[in-house]
């Protein structure tokens, strides 16, 4: 008798499982029915889902009110949105240089990011510091890094988005205007935008730089000092991504963003402003995250939400306070290390969904964003996405292209009135700058980030690579890894070493009193750092001095005193 | 009779990395799963790590790394284990790194190190079957 080699019985064996895989992939289907957030859907969606709308009151055409479908008419035939992919990465030469890289391969925009030092108001002679210099984002401790990351660019052409959040917006924003006046432009033609939302950085790892009360009064300060000095420039972002990164769902996304951003503008209210003087240039940086149609219609729900909430609560009369601008990050948190190709994939339909949005601006993550700081090629690929659905696929040529859908109308209500839910739970609660005080939000991010996992835990929600289709660890990045060059991280140690002992010391000390006199009497503080920037004095020294007025200490991780009497 | 002690951890993140959300959530875990966790979250040394795991007789210290610094701070929170004698104690590293420094952290001291998309069971069973000092 034939006797089977061992290897045979292997081969046989694996053939007679593999054929009880196949069919149990043939005949496979969805496993749960409910949206990403966890909204049951139904098989199909009829007219009769959308019964009781009114097209002019609900809907409306694109650049109508209520602006659901866009805010343009033309939406992408009069512009492409902006392709703008966020670089951050050592120091600001090293940053410098992969934005020209950027912009070499059609990028439209600059998106700099700042680092974690940067943002929590740090110099990088301090001692918590020195190991963290430019991990995350590019380095600026004074008026010498922001020449050297802005370059030739020329600031009133090239549409420049700044991300720093933390109360160290303002010291960024005196930077950028200190070296666009020492340049010679004219502060009103400056183009772009900073995030400058100091309130939502107290939910991603910045609290010791974020006090509520210094986060309203410095993030108010930039928006009051832009809407009287540069009308082209938009102040706040209110980054609902970030805060959808914590695991939140899309109807908590907005609704907290919103909430947000009202602590802002009831303060801008209070210090005189018109709703219409600053409502036109607040933006909103949204998530796209991986369910396709959810997200759209959280983008078309926001727009309706916002719309009303300018007109009929706040009494806004101009359409442009009425209309929601946004930029969109697809979620990095929907991004896994496992199979790391698949992210471009994911990406992809993510930035999809945020096209079909209408959306204003667009970053695309990289695909090794869950290993490390984007590499040239991830960036470069991350564009790519970005241009093939501008001028491939043909999806840019009509408004709204899903509008009228009678699931996505329907899905878009059903958003809306969740949200609303929300913020009506808030308002019953004083408002969010009292449920932030009380720890309510905390409270939401942390149930959430666990119900997440349960989630994948329970494979209620499958991400490939991850619970299902799962394969051997990888044990290399298929295109390379980003490090930090170690000689930018020792350059910047010794800069700002070398800038502090070499700058007029009486000059540092004058501007730097006549900042906290500005402070003290609360006065807005952006002109003072504008001219303490012009006399060198740096990030920390800008903000902990501000800080001190406040009653803080001087310095955030409490280990350095002021060097200033 | 002896009841059977509850496996102590810490989690904490080291260094000014502000990315808590995975820390967080395993802590919360960690917990439901029967552990006593002593979450120390942001803004810790390898110094008050270590410190606080003595103070606090664990049996496990994990940390989660999202910024990079993966690298500087893995080697000295091993020395400092080394330095107080912390033989018994399992050092386990979460968070987001490339696959190539995987090998590296283990290297340097680490005892196993989980990236983003583990699922709960990996690290639970891992840290049940592993802890040196079981009663």
């Amino acid at each position: 008798m034939n006797q089977k080699k061992p290897a045979q019985i292997d081969r046989d064996q694996r053939m007679a499982t593999d054929w009880e895989d196949y069919l149990k992939a043939y005949y496979d289907k969805p496993q749960s029915t409910r949206t990403w957030s966890g909204y049951e859907v139904k098989e199909i969606y009829t007219p009769k889902d959308r019964a009781n709308q009114v097209y002019e009151k609900e809907i409306g055409d694109a650049g109508e009110f209520p602006f659901t479908r866009g805010i343009h008419r033309d939406m992408f035939r009069g512009r492409y949105w902006t392709r703008r992919e966020v670089v951050g990465i050592g120091s600001p030469a090293d940053t410098h240089e992969r934005a020209a890289f950027c912009f070499e391969q059609g990028g439209s925009g600059l998106n700099t990011i700042a680092d974690v030092t940067y943002e929590m108001g740090l110099d990088p002679d301090h001692p918590w510091a020195q190991n963290e210099v430019g991990l995350t984002g590019v380095n600026i401790s004074s008026m010498k890094d922001m020449e050297t990351l802005v370059g030739e660019i020329p600031l009133d052409k090239v549409s420049w988005s700044l991300i720093t959040a933390s109360p160290t917006a303002s010291a960024t924003m005196a930077q950028y205007v200190a070296v666009a006046q020492d340049k010679g432009y004219d502060i009103g033609t400056l183009r772009g935008s900073i995030q400058n939302d100091p309130i939502h950085f107290r939910y991603c790892g910045f609290r010791p730089a974020c006090p509520l009360d210094l986060s309203i009064k410095l993030g108010s300060d930039v928006m009051e000092f832009c809407t009287k000095n540069m009308p082209k420039w938009y102040y706040t972002t209110v980054n609902m991504y970030d805060l959808r990164e914590q695991g939140i769902t899309a109807p908590q996304e907005v609704a907290f963003g919103f909430g947000i951003a009202m602590c802002y503008m009831d303060e801008l209210l209070r210090r005189g402003l018109h709703i219409d003087d600053f409502a036109p240039r607040f933006t909103f940086y949204v998530s796209a995250h991986i369910d396709f149609f959810e997200e759209i219609a959280k983008i078309r729900a926001a727009r309706r939400m916002w719309a009303r909430l300018m007109k009929d609560r706040y009494g806004a009369k101009d359409p442009r306070s009425m209309q929601f601008r946004f930029a969109v990050h697809t979620a990095g948190c929907s991004l896994v290390p496992q199979q790391p190709l698949n992210n471009l994939v994911r990406i992809s339909f993510e930035a999809l969904a945020a096209v079909l949005g209408g959306v204003q601006s667009l970053h695309c993550c990289s695909y090794d964003e869950p290993m490390c700081l984007p590499t040239e090629k991830g960036h470069l690929q991350a564009l790519r996405t970005q241009q093939i659905i501008a001028y491939e696929t043909g999806v840019t040529n009509v408004a709204d292209p899903l509008g009228g859908s009678y699931f996505v109308e329907s899905l878009t209500d059903k958003l809306e009135q969740e949200a609303l839910k929300i913020m009506k739970q808030v308002d019953e609660m004083g408002g969010m700058e009292e449920a932030i005080r009380r720890e309510w939000l905390d409270r939401q991010f942390n149930e959430e980030g666990v119900k997440r996992q349960k989630e994948l835990d329970r494979g209620d929600k499958l991400v490939v690579g991850v619970n299902i289709f799962t394969s051997e660890p990888e044990t290399s990045t298929p295109l390379g890894v980003q490090r930090i060059p170690e000689f930018s991280t020792r350059q910047q140690i010794e800069d700002v070493k070398r800038l502090k002992q070499s700058r007029d010391a009486r000059k540092v000390s004058e501007a730097i009193r006549r900042l906290r006199d500005a402070a003290a009497q609360g006065r807005n503080t952006i002109p003072a750092m504008i001219e303490a920037t012009k006399a060198y004095a740096t990030t920390a020294e800008l903000l902990g001095t501000v800080r001190q007025v406040y009653g803080y200490s001087y310095d955030p991780m409490n280990v350095i005193e002021s060097p200033f009497s | 009779m002896r009841s059977k002690r509850k496996i102590r951890v810490i989690i904490s993140k080291v260094g000014l990395d502000g990315h808590d959300r995975g820390s967080k959530v395993v802590a919360a875990l960690l917990r439901e799963a029967g552990m006593e966790v002593v979450y120390l979250g942001m803004y810790q040394t390898p110094e008050g790590i270590v410190q606080a795991a003595i103070d606090e007789d664990v049996d496990v210290i994990g940390v989660s790394y999202l910024s990079g610094e993966h690298l500087v701070y893995t080697p000295q929170i091993v020395e400092e284990m080394k330095e107080n004698g912390l033989d018994d104690v399992l050092f386990l590293v979460g968070g987001s790194f490339p696959p190539e420094d995987i090998p590296v952290m283990r290297e340097m001291g680490a005892d196993e190190v989980f990236r983003g998309g583990s699922l709960t069971d990996s690290f639970v069973n891992y840290i049940r079957q592993n802890v040196r000092h079981q009663d």
